[in-house]
């Protein structure tokens, strides 16, 4: 059997594979998703006591500071040692949980660009902080937002591929079962693997930017 | 008549940093009066203005609106009977033209749509602009923007309007179209307190004339006295500078 034949035969499981990466990143992204917006609406309108904020500039710091690869063993290997996790849960908590801290600065910074003015004229209408927050800011911060979160979509697709570490059985580990049953071919089905993880960023992306160019507002500034 | 009494501010005070801005500052306005708050800059007007809807909250003084005393625990209710028009317009840049005059009153009031809808319209049609409701603000001239934020504040059925500084952000041209909207509301019976250094609206549209000066209220009264017959020095001199350079 040729490389090709293989390759043909296996596909299948590069699909399973590169399904596993899609799900490890769609709960990843969403566990970041809500964690970044919680962090980012508490650093920003929450109470300033150092009691609620420090240990948010602490998770933030470490999550930011530390290699993903470093967090996987420590989540698996650590946790496992206390409650059953397997490895797909030990690789979206400890992803989801760095893409918060990742995401938290993202939308805080887009909130921020946000003019100070709009808040004002918010509040001297009558809104209250959560109404304005919700109706007048967050609409305004998520058009700045989605141009740097593309960013942080396209480097969680990447790093889904780290999992593997850990047992995982995503994409590039599929990958490697493949190599194994085909000695010598392994830059052609790595070339596969990488086609597929361009296709799946590339997809992204578009569906990214087709919604930030949906919402844009006419002289919008940017 | 006491019950016609909008407005009372009851000897104001703020500091900035052990800075007094505002040095105990009492007027009062009744309905349908247009007052025009002038002085130099640092005077203390915009500071004043702002401490009425606690936008600045004062640190001493009080404050009623038709009787009501204004407190951190109501202030959104009073903020929302109280209309304010930026020097820098403010409009909500992500929202067209009748959403901005739109969302307060839906929001804030608990209109139903179509009422917010064609009460926005209304009020477009009232400063000149019925034809630009699908606009976004980006796409307005900043005389433009004014009036639509004036539309956005009328639209709440406020009880007094402040203005703070109004045309500043604007050149000549684009002036006057806000201030015609301005002496057409002030002929209308609105409420209003004005900070400005349009001297021919202060001349023509208001019925009292406070300057101040370093945090105090120096002399106030009617156009006609405080143009042809002011009894300050510093008032005259004031008023001599804006007339030759505005």
């Amino acid at each position: 059997m040729d490389i090709y034949d293989v390759l043909l035969r296996d596909f299948p499981f590069l699909l399973k594979g590169l399904g596993v990466a899609i799900v490890l990143l769609a709960a990843l992204l969403s566990i970041g998703f809500v964690l970044g917006m919680a962090i980012c609406l508490t650093q920003l309108y929450g109470p300033k006591s150092r009691f609620v904020q420090w240990p948010l500039v602490i998770y933030e710091r470490i999550f930011r500071g530390v290699p993903i690869i470093i967090m996987l063993f420590i989540f698996f290997y650590g946790i496992s040692g206390v409650v059953d996790i397997s490895a797909f849960g030990a690789a979206i908590l400890a992803m989801g949980l760095r893409s918060g801290a990742y995401q938290s600065q993202i939308f805080r910074s887009a909130f921020q660009s946000v003019p100070a003015g709009q808040m004002m004229a918010a509040r001297a209408m009558g809104m209250s902080k959560m109404s304005a927050i919700r109706n007048i800011i967050f609409p305004q911060a998520a058009r700045h937002a989605i141009g740097p979160w593309t960013n942080e979509f396209s480097s969680e697709i990447k790093e889904t591929s780290l999992a593997y570490v850990i047992g995982v059985v995503e994409l590039t580990r599929q990958a490697h079962y493949i190599i194994t049953s085909t000695q010598g071919n392994i830059l052609t089905v790595f070339a596969v693997v990488a086609l597929l993880y361009f296709i799946l960023n590339r997809t992204g992306n578009s569906l990214l930017y087709a919604f930030e160019r949906k919402l844009a507002v006419p002289g919008f500034e940017k | 008549m006491a019950n016609d009494l909008i407005l009372d501010v009851q000897d104001v005070r703020k500091a900035y940093d052990g800075l007094e801005v505002l040095k105990g500052i009492s007027f009062s306005l009744c309905k349908g009066e247009t007052k025009v708050l002038i002085g130099p800059s640092g005077s203390g007007k915009s500071t004043l203005l702002r401490c009425i809807n606690y936008l600045t909250v004062p640190d001493a003084g009080r404050i009623y609106l038709n009787g009501e005393e204004v407190l951190d625990t109501n202030i959104d209710a009073i903020r929302a009977r109280i209309g304010f028009v930026f020097q820098d317009f403010n409009l909500f840049s992500h929202l067209t033209v009748l959403d901005n005059v739109r969302i307060c009153q839906i929001k804030v009031n608990g209109k139903r749509k179509d009422a917010a809808t064609e009460r926005a319209h209304q009020e477009l049609e009232r400063v000149g602009l019925a034809d630009k409701a699908g606009a976004y603000p980006a796409e307005l001239s900043g005389g433009q923007q004014q009036r639509v934020s004036i539309a956005r504040a009328l639209a709440m059925d406020p009880e007094v309007l402040l203005f703070d500084e109004p045309t500043s952000a604007l050149d000549p041209e684009l002036t006057g179209e806000v201030v015609r909207v301005m002496q057409q509301l002030a002929t209308e019976g609105m409420t209003m307190v004005v900070v400005t250094h349009e001297m021919s609206f202060a001349r023509q549209a208001a019925d009292e004339i406070i300057f101040m000066e370093n945090g105090y209220i120096v002399e106030q009264g009617s156009p006609e006295i405080m143009f042809t017959d002011s009894r300050q020095e510093r008032t005259r001199a004031f008023l001599n500078v804006i007339a030759e350079h505005g």
